[in-house]
């Protein structure tokens, strides 16, 4: 932890696991910086990987395979369900959900703040006219201060 | 069964171990065929348990030297079998620990455990909730005509945590289960009482069952009906609507109009109250976040125990750890967490209770509040 007068900058060291790719972690450091005073701009950061993530293009392909293979758009709700459990199929839609709030709780933080994803409450696929994917979600965050 | 690991030395040996394989019609791991046995590399083998010892005469006589690789095979594969196929399920007397169960059958499932340990348990009436339902515990101990001294424990103060009434239920289960074969939990209720209160907010978690799974705070209304709900811990008569609170309404942390102001709150603090001086320690139960967390939650100013409650709290961690791994960090909550008036935690130490916890059950964000059900063993077996 260094402290500026330019805000409050933090030196982290920490291990990525890709989810899909557990037991190979790869290490990295990253550096935040959140802004004295500034409560409206989200904490700068930068990361530096020392090794590299698998790459996910496989996976992906086959999440968009079989998305444009459906019929009607996709259509879901409480990911995860009230017990925690995931159907298999849904769940790269729900780690789409984690990335998505990963932006969003990033553009939120604060030095006070601890956001997680709680749960997605609904996903809506968009039906486009090219060939990309757009999905609308609505996600429950949680800020660990109401716990 | 066990799996035997050899390196065989000679081809001599390799033939013998190729006829050992093929005449107990021996199940080898590696390599695939008898046919691919070499010296020098690399043998396992499965032997099943009626066989072993055959089978290692056999290998002595040969000159022939192994080491065991897995002594148990059984063992592993249960370790490895998904909780419903495997016999650990922990259903007790029909009641199924490994999921989570609403309300109703909480209460049939407490009429159920003094029915069937009429020796140990009593059920006793704590008080009403809001939309009047009836709040139990339960007292295990043995009776005793002194008065014994107390460790209560109470669980689902916040609707949306479902694991922590598990626990509770999972920890009445598994004192009672052990209660004849194991002897420290013998001379524990000897000794002492155990208080259980496994729901506390029972209308929030009536709530989060039927309306909206996250919900927290109690059902009271207020704002002339425009909103619902205190946090129950923020309820309490600690420091009361300071910091970490809020006075609005809509609130997730609404403190409620003053200290004690909800009928759940009132319960428990007229009971607590009344037993004060035979209290030793006193367990909230809460999700999530892995933690121990100590008084306070409105002053980082140490209480005046603070080391023994460290002390006590890092012992409790390790042992946690102990099972599975799982890492809980242990502190005041001021610092470990955040600031907040008015938990249940800080008011029971302020009126003198030394001992006084709040547990964060898994996990640290993955799940959350929907902590998946085939969590439920793993989590309340490292948590006893």
């Amino acid at each position: 932890q260094d402290i500026d007068d330019v805000g409050h900058k933090y030196h982290l060291e920490l291990e990525l696991e890709d989810v899909l790719d557990k037991g190979r972690p790869v290490s990295c450091t990253a550096e935040v910086l959140y802004a004295l005073g500034s409560k409206t701009s989200a904490p700068d950061v930068q990361v530096t990987l020392q090794g590299e993530l698998r790459s996910t293009e496989e996976a992906d392909q086959e999440f968009y395979n079989w998305i444009r293979s459906l019929e009607k758009e996709l259509v879901a709700e409480n990911i995860p369900d009230s017990h925690g459990n995931v159907p298999p199929e849904l769940e790269p839609i729900h780690r789409l959900a984690w990335v998505a709030s990963g932006f969003l709780i990033w553009q939120n933080s604060t030095e006070n703040t601890k956001f997680h994803l709680a749960q997605v409450k609904h996903v809506k696929q968009v039906k486009r006219s090219d060939e990309d994917l757009q999905f609308d979600y609505v996600l429950l965050l949680h800020d660990m201060v109401s716990q | 069964d066990q799996v035997l690991h050899i390196v065989p030395g000679t081809f001599q040996q390799v033939q013998h171990l190729q006829l050992l394989c093929s005449t107990l019609m021996l199940d080898l791991w590696k390599p695939l065929l008898p046919e691919d046995i070499r010296p020098g590399e690399d043998l396992h083998i499965r032997v099943p348990a009626s066989l072993v010892q055959e089978v290692k005469d056999s290998l002595y006589q040969h000159m022939i030297s192994y080491r065991v690789l897995i002594p148990d095979v059984q063992k592993l594969v249960d370790q490895s079998m998904p909780r419903e196929r495997s016999s650990h399920r922990q259903v007790s007397g029909g009641y199924v620990y490994t999921e989570y169960h609403p309300m109703e059958e909480i209460y049939q499932w407490m009429t159920q455990i003094q029915k069937n340990n009429s020796e140990l348990v009593t059920q006793h009436i704590l008080g009403k909730t809001f939309e009047n339902r009836t709040m139990y515990y339960l007292q295990i101990g043995q009776p005793s005509n002194k008065t014994k001294k107390i460790i209560w424990m109470d669980c689902g103060i916040h609707a949306r945590e479902w694991i922590s009434p598990a626990f509770c239920q999972w920890f009445v289960k598994e004192i009672l289960q052990n209660y004849k074969t194991d002897p420290k939990i013998r001379r524990f209720l000897q000794n002492l009482d155990l208080y259980v209160l496994p729901v506390l907010n029972i209308d929030g978690y009536v709530y989060s069952w039927k309306k909206e799974r996250l919900w927290r705070k109690s059902r009271s209304p207020y704002g002339n009906g425009t909103c619902y709900g205190t946090d129950l811990n923020r309820n309490f008569n600690s420091s009361w609507g300071s910091v970490g609170i809020s006075f609005n309404c809509s609130s997730d942390i609404f403190c409620g109009s003053g200290p004690e102001s909800e009928p759940e709150t009132k319960a428990v603090a007229q009971f607590i109250r009344s037993k004060k001086s035979d209290i030793l320690c006193y367990l909230t139960m809460h999700s999530y976040g892995q933690l121990i967390l100590t008084p306070y939650g409105s002053t980082t100013k140490p209480p005046s125990n603070s080391e023994e409650l460290m002390q006590v709290g890092k012992e409790a961690a390790a042992a946690l750890t102990g099972k599975y791994g799982t890492s809980y960090k242990v502190g005041s909550t001021a610092l470990i967490l955040y600031n907040n008036s008015g938990s249940s935690r800080d008011w029971v130490h302020t009126i003198g209770i030394p001992l006084s916890y709040t547990f964060e059950l898994r996990d640290t964000g993955t799940y959350g509040f929907v902590l998946p059900s085939s969590q439920i063993q793993p989590t309340c077996e490292e948590t006893m």
